[in-house]
């Protein structure tokens, strides 16, 4: 039993907080946010440092690392709120590494920065990306979609999108290209600034990329959510340092306002949410590489991202007051954030519900 | 970072759980809680036969009797033996408080008692807390006046554990007024069988008398019993309540989320949607009570103190004892109140239900941790403090 990061987590830990505490300063996210929310220069960076392609194999320019190195990156981008679509790209990537291992020359591309992935698995209404929506007909050798997802992350500067549908009644994978006919994307505006895009698909797709394998929607899911749980985990640990920092040295009434025992226990909470939420990360990241079913990790972690983010950012606006709420100052950021990723893929409740339904299940 | 046993981690399980299967009662329906005299002898017999087949103090230095293996394989023993009905519950203070503050601090004499400790001979209690000395302990005003080469003692403590059975305690004493509180503090071990020593058990609202109190008049206390330097108490107490903290942190509790599960089943509600939301926010804290206990052991197993994962870990703890119990007691509604023979499954809801104070106040209460949390965790400044540097016999009272 070791909990610690092994010396090549550690190393990918160090090098990411490296990167994005060099490139990704304040006044730089400021002015990507006011472009198109997408910092290409940073992204080339951590191509170049070999972090793009930290977890597809090294056939494909690799490093074959996994969740728990993954979840070292996506830790550090929170921390700083670097706009860049790490998740979905990565994430996206290791599943196509791993069911379609023909598309050599995309994952090449995609470890050395060239082209973006995403995959888009979120669902209109009630938001169930377990069940999907978009329709998949096989014919012969091709395959016709047809069907709508919306707040597709990364989608405006994708090449290529990675779509959950169902194909007789069974969850299945299909790779798209975003500049295929029949492909529309509406790109959306979002709250973070991150790029997302509507997509309405009434295309057609060669057989050989469409994914039936058992699994494949469960398996990239718990990876989305879980490296997505490692950035809000960042977005925690940044929101903290911030409050904490603000909290000693804002005066009222002659004294620093953490010398209030109020302020004090808010930010403890804060903290505790925040430790919390490491710990489950970690382990379903693990649980992930190594376990059996992780499912029961996956949703408990997802969970504390959800709940406990959203009440991590809440915590440290209000300790700054006012000032928190001016987007010169950078603490909004990590509130934004929180908020968003707390609901992509199905809110705490959402998480709840179906993890209730596992144990409640499997218990009797 | 991996979770899982080494080889040599599961060899050591799958050997330990072949032991437990042949010397222990594996937990079922029909087990049930002992009551406190019985359970007391109990623990100190099953202790004992530990020690007897080498299963005790698998994680102590090999110096003071243990088997000086790594703190992960006496986890994976305990882990082993939760599944059993035999407990150590009694045995908390002395084996997982006094043992290590005698390792760190204590002289080659006093050292001798945790060789006893780790044969079952001796039962402890915690003289600590006093009636005017709660979450502010450094204002503690029991005296202790050296008379000779013996230490002389009055004065009344509060919240004792067991002292009704126990052979001797750790007491805290005033031994300098003229100095800042945490200055004039010394640590004592004292025979419980003193005729200056009265217990009276204090019975709780769960029915039961785990607490008493303690009164001390002209305890005569043999100056070789000073645990470290005369006054010095509070860093050797400090010891005391960090052991006393992960103890309550890593106890076993008479209840778990699968348990509550059944309980929810039992009751026809498991498909109710807000009790399974409960069910699954409950499995959520116990997923994150479990791998922070993984922080925790990996922190000890490599000799890092694991402070601050201890704090959070306890409070977290707290959390999940009391919304859980919330639950519970939803799940009974009116039957929830049952006590003693009448109470629902075993009696395991309604004294847990009732007990969840000892969890939120043991070893500092949540705000004090949380208090320490900012400092330790967040780096805020220290609570600004009205009696710094003030000798203690001048402060207000």
């Amino acid at each position: 039993m070791n909990f610690d990061l092994s010396e090549e987590e550690q190393v990918v830990a160090e090098l990411a907080q490296q990167l994005f505490s060099d490139l990704a300063q304040t006044e730089r996210v400021k002015e990507v946010e006011e472009a198109d929310g997408f910092d290409r220069d940073l992204w080339q960076a951590l191509a170049d440092v070999g972090l793009l392609g930290l977890c597809l194999p090294q056939s494909a320019g690799g490093s074959g690392m996994q969740m728990v190195a993954l979840a070292q990156l996506a830790q550090a981008q929170g921390r700083h709120v670097a706009p860049v679509p790490l998740v979905a790209s990565i994430t996206a990537s290791m599943a196509i590494a791993e069911h379609l291992p023909a598309e050599a020359a995309l994952l090449t591309a995609t470890a050395d920065g060239s082209e973006v992935v995403t995959a888009a698995l979120a669902e209109a209404g009630a938001n169930n990306p377990w069940v999907p929506t978009v329709r998949a007909t096989i014919d012969g050798e091709s395959v016709r979609l047809v069907g709508t997802k919306p707040a597709v992350p990364a989608l405006p500067i994708a090449s290529h999108v990675l779509v959950s549908a169902v194909v007789d009644g069974r969850p299945a994978l299909a790779l798209v290209d975003t500049a295929a006919e029949g492909v529309t994307i509406e790109a959306l505006r979002t709250t973070n600034h991150e790029p997302q895009g509507h997509l309405t698909l009434d295309t057609a797709i060669d057989v050989r990329r469409l994914v039936t394998t058992d699994g494949a929607l469960d398996g990239l899911l718990h990876r989305v959510l879980i490296a997505t749980s490692a950035v809000q985990l960042g977005v925690c640990e940044g929101a903290v340092a911030h409050a904490a920092a603000h909290v000693s040295t804002r005066e009222q009434f002659g004294r620093p306002l953490s010398a209030f025992q109020a302020v004090t226990q808010r930010a403890a909470d804060a903290y505790i949410a925040t430790e919390a939420l490491r710990s489950t990360v970690l382990n379903a990241a693990w649980q992930i590489d190594n376990g059996d079913d992780p499912t029961a990790d996956v949703l408990s972690a997802a969970y504390w991202a959800s709940e406990g983010t959203q009440k991590v950012v809440l915590a440290a606006q209000h300790l700054h007051g006012g000032l928190g709420s001016d987007v010169d100052y950078p603490v909004h950021r990590h509130f934004l954030w929180g908020m968003q990723l707390g609901g992509a893929l199905g809110s705490a409740t959402a998480h709840l519900a179906r993890l209730g339904h596992h144990i409640a299940t499997s218990a009797s | 970072m991996d979770i899982g046993d080494s080889p040599e981690e599961a060899a050591f399980r799958a050997q330990a759980r072949t032991w437990l299967e042949a010397h222990a009662t594996r937990r079922s329906d029909a087990s049930r809680p002992l009551p406190l005299d019985e359970h007391v002898p109990a623990a100190l017999a099953w202790q004992a036969k530990l020690h007897k087949h080498g299963w005790a103090g698998l994680s102590w230095p090999e110096a003071f009797g243990g088997r000086g293996m790594s703190s992960v394989m006496s986890t994976i023993f305990n882990e082993e033996m939760a599944q059993f009905e035999q407990t150590l519950g009694p045995l908390t203070v002395s084996l997982g408080m006094v043992a290590p503050t005698l390792m760190a601090h204590g002289s080659p004499d006093q050292q001798r008692h945790i060789a006893s400790m780790l044969r079952g001979e001796q039962l402890w209690c915690q003289l600590f807390s006093e009636p005017g000395a709660g979450s502010d302990l450094a204002a503690l005003s029991t005296r202790a006046v050296l008379d000779g080469d013996t230490w002389i003692v009055n004065g009344q403590k509060v919240w004792t554990s067991l002292g009704q059975f126990a052979q001797y305690g750790i007491l805290l004493a005033r031994t300098n007024p003229d100095v800042p509180k945490h200055k004039g503090i010394t640590y004592f071990i004292v025979d419980m069988a003193d005729p200056g020593i009265e217990v009276r058990p204090l019975v709780q609202m769960t029915g039961h008398a785990h607490f008493n109190e303690t009164f001390l008049t002209d305890v005569r206390i043999p100056a070789e019993n000073v645990v470290g330097d005369v006054n010095d108490g509070w860093s050797v107490a400090r010891t005391t309540l960090t052991s006393e903290r992960s103890s309550i942190a890593g106890g076993g509790a008479g209840w778990s989320v699968e348990t509550l599960i059944e309980l929810a089943q039992h009751t026809g509600r498991a498909n109710d949607p807000i009790i399974r939301q409960q069910l699954a926010q409950a499995h959520c804290r116990s997923v994150a009570l479990t791998a922070m206990g993984y922080r925790v052991r990996t922190a000890a197993s490599r000799k890092r103190m694991p402070g601050r994962e201890m704090l959070t870990m306890k409070l977290a703890y707290a959390n999940h004892w009391v919304a859980t119990m919330e639950t519970a007691m939803t799940l009974l509604g009116g039957n929830a109140m049952l006590a003693g023979d009448d109470a629902i499954a075993e009696e395991r809801w309604q004294p847990a239900f009732l007990n969840q104070y000892a969890i939120r106040l043991g070893g500092g209460t949540d705000e004090v941790q949380k208090n320490i949390m900012g400092e330790l965790g967040l780096g805020l400044p220290r609570e600004p403090s009205t009696d710094r540097g003030i000798a203690w016999k001048d402060l207000p009272t």
